[in-house]
C-alpha cells in the first residue's frame, strides 16, 4: 500500500448558486515510502487544493484522500505528518520558540523534548539568532523558515510542503533543498508542490504534472523526458501541457 | 480536552499581547470612575448612583468586550491562514471550537475581574462594604457576558464578521426587550402572532433575567434560588451555542 494515496480525488468549488470551478479532477496519486515526490504545475492547476484535501482542510466533492491508509480527519495519522502551507503565516504576537512550543504541545511532547527540538530546529533553519523577535516582524523568507521548523516539531514521517521555497532568496532556496535531501536521507517521505522547475528537478525522485485540476503525467523525470523526447524539464513541462490542451480544449 | 486547553491558552495569550480590548476596558473604568463625581448628592444617594452606573457600565462594556473579543476568534485564524497549520496537527475540529470558546471565556474573565475590582475599590473608598447581594448581581452579569460571547462565537463559525456583529448586537438589544415584547403580545388575539412571539421568546435568551441590579441598588434581596435558576438558564443557552458552533465548524471549509 502506498504511503500517500488519492483515489479519483475531485474538488469542485461552488461559488454562489450556479458558478462552479474545478479545483481538482479525478486525481490518482500513489506516493511510496522514502520518496521525494514533486507536484509540478502552473498557478491555479490544483496543487494547493490537492494538499489541502489530503490534510482535511478542504473536503472532497468525490473520491478519497489517504495518508498511511487513513482519511484526512484521522488524529493518529496526523501525529506522523508535518505540513507547511503556501505563504505560511503565524500568530503575530508570538516569537519563534513560542510558536514551536504551541505546536509541540499539541503533539503531547514533553516540555524538555519541546525545548530540545526547538533549539535544534531553529539552528537548522537558521533562525537561532531571532529567538526574541515576534513573528509579525518576520520577513517572508523567515516565515517560510519558521514554518518549516514548525512542520518538523513532531519529527514527522511524512512532510507535506506547499511551495516551500516561494519567498526565499537563492541561498535560502539552496539551503532548503539541501535540508530536504538530508531529511529524506533520514527516512522522511516528502510530498512537495512547486512551480519552480529547477527545484523539482534537483530534489524529486518522482513528479506529477498538474494542469487545470488534472494530473496529466506522473513518473520519474527520466521516464517522462524519454516519453516526450524532451531535452529539459522545462521542455517536458511545456510539451505535456500543450498536448493536454490540444486533447482537452477548454 | 487538553488540546482545547492548549488552543485556549494560545488564544488568551495572543489577545493579552494584542491589547485591542484594553481600549474598551479603559472606557469602562473611566465611566465607573466618573460615577463618583455625583458628590452633590447625599452620601446615600451617591452610593446608589455609583452602584447603578457601575453595574450598567460593567454590563455594557463587558458586552462590548464579549462581542468584539469573540468576533475575530475564528475569522482571524482563517484570514491569516494559521488555521491550515492548526488543522494539520492532531486535533479535531471540535477541539478547535471548544478551545476558542474557552480562550474567549478567559479573556472575558480577566477583563470582567478588572472592572469589578475597580468598582469594589470605589465602594470601599466610599467606606461602603460590598454585601453579598452585590456579588450576586456581578455574578449574574458575568453569566450573561459568557452567554453573549458564546453566541457571537457560535455565529462566527458560519457567518462573516459584518453579519455577526450586526446580529450579535441585535440579539443583545432584543434579548433585553423580550419581556416587554411578551407583555405586548399577551394583549393580541392573533394566534399566529402569538405563536411567533412565543417562539422568538424561547429562541432568544432573555438577558433581563440576569439583571437584578435594580433590586440590589435599592436593597431588595434576591434569593439564591433565583441566582441558581438563572445561572442554569444561562448555561443551557451556552451549551446550545457551543454545540451549534461545533456543528457548523465541522462542515466548514477554510
Ligand atoms: N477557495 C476557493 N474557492 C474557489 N476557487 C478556488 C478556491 N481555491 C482555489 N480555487 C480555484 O481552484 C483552482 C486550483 O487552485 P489551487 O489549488 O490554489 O492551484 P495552485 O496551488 O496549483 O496554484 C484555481 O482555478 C483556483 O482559482
Ligand atoms: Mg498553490
Amino acid at each position: 500500500m502506498a504511503l500517500i494515496e488519492t483515489k479519483d480525488l475531485t474538488k469542485i468549488y461552488e461559488l454562489g448558486w450556479n458558478k462552479k470551478v474545478i479545483g481538482l479532477n479525478q486525481v490518482n496519486l500513489q506516493i511510496e515510502e522514502g520518496e521525494i515526490f514533486g507536484i509540478l504545475g502552473p498557478n491555479g492547476s490544483g496543487k494547493t487544493t490537492c494538499l489541502k484535501l489530503l490534510l482535511g482542510v478542504l473536503f472532497p466533492t468525490s473520491g478519497e484522500a489517504l495518508i498511511m491508509g487513513k482519511g484526512p480527519l484521522d488524529v493518529n495519522m496526523k501525529k506522523h505528518v508535518g505540513f507547511l502551507p503556501e505563504n505560511p503565516y503565524y500568530y503575530d504576537y508570538l516569537t519563534g520558540p513560542e510558536l514551536l512550543k504551541f505546536y509541540g504541545r499539541l503533539f503531547d511532547l514533553s516540555p524538555a523534548e519541546i525545548n530540545n527540538r526547538t533549539a535544534r530546529l531553529l539552528e537548522m533553519v537558521g533562525l537561532a539568532g531571532a529567538k526574541r523577535l515576534s513573528l509579525r516582524h518576520y520577513s517572508k523568507g523567515m516565515l517560510e523558515r519558521i514554518g518549516l521548523a514548525a512542520s518538523l516539531i513532531n519529527d514527522p514521517k511524512i512532510l507535506v510542503l506547499d511551495e516551500p521555497t516561494t519567498g526565499l532568496d537563492p541561498i535560502g532556496c539552496k539551503e532548503t533543498r539541501d535540508l530536504l535531501l538530508q531529511l529524506n536521507q533520514q527516512g522522511k517521505t516528502i510530498l512537495l508542490s512547486s512551480h519552480f522547475l529547477s527545484e523539482v528537478e534537483r530534489v524529486c525522485s518522482r513528479i506529477a504534472i498538474f494542469h487545470r485540476g488534472n494530473l496529466i503525467e506522473q513518473g520519474t523525470l527520466k521516464e517522462l523526458i524519454g516519453q516526450y523526447q524532451a531535452n529539459t524539464l522545462e521542455d517536458l513541462f511545456v510539451k505535456s501541457i500543450e498536448k493536454f490542451d490540444q486533447q482537452h480544449p477548454a | 480536552m487538553k488540546k482545547s486547553w492548549i488552543i485556549a491558552l494560545n488564544t488568551f495569550h495572543e489577545s493579552l499581547r494584542k491589547k485591542t480590548l484594553y481600549i474598551v476596558l479603559v472606557f469602562g473604568l473611566v465611566v465607573i470612575g466618573a460615577s463618583r463625581l455625583f458628590s452633590f448628592l447625599t452620601a446615600q444617594e451617591e452610593l446608589k448612583m455609583i452602584q447603578d452606573v457601575s453595574f450598567s457600565a460593567i454590563e455594557f462594556f463587558g458586552a462590548l468586550i464579549a462581542i468584539f473579543g469573540s468576533l475575530g476568534a475564528i475569522s482571524s485564524e482563517i484570514e491569516k491562514r494559521t488555521i491550515y497549520t492548526l488543522l494539520s496537527k492532531p486535533i479535531t475540529r471540535p477541539h478547535f471550537v471548544i478551545g476558542k470558546f474557552i480562550g474567549q471565556k478567559l479573556i472575558l474573565l480577566i477583563n470582567f475581574v478588572l472592572l469589578c475590582l475597580f468598582f469594589i475599590g470605589l465602594l470601599l473608598f466610599k467606606k461602603s462594604m460590598p454585601n453579598v447581594e452585590i456579588f450576586k448581581a456581578l455574578f449574574l452579569i458575568y453569566v450573561e457576558l459568557l452567554l453573549i460571547s458564546s453566541i457571537t462565537l457560535a455565529l462566527a463559525t458560519f457567518t462573516s464578521d459584518a453579519f455577526n456583529i450586526i446580529f450579535s448586537f441585535f440579539l443583545y438589544i432584543v434579548g433585553h426587550l423580550t419581556s416587554y415584547g411578551r407583555q405586548l403580545l399577551e394583549r393580541t388575539e392573533n394566534i399566529i402572532l402569538k405563536g411567533l412571539g412565543d417562539m422568538l421568546y424561547t429562541l432568544v435568551p432573555n438577558y433581563e433575567n440576569f439583571a437584578i441590579r435594580d433590586k440590589v441598588v435599592v436593597g431588595v434581596p434576591v434569593s439564591w434560588q433565583y441566582v441558581g435558576k438563572t445561572t442554569a438558564y444561562g448555561i443551557i443557552y451556552i451549551v446550545i451555542a457551543i454545540l451549534i458552533g461545533i456543528y457548523f465548524f465541522q462542515k466548514r471549509e477554510v
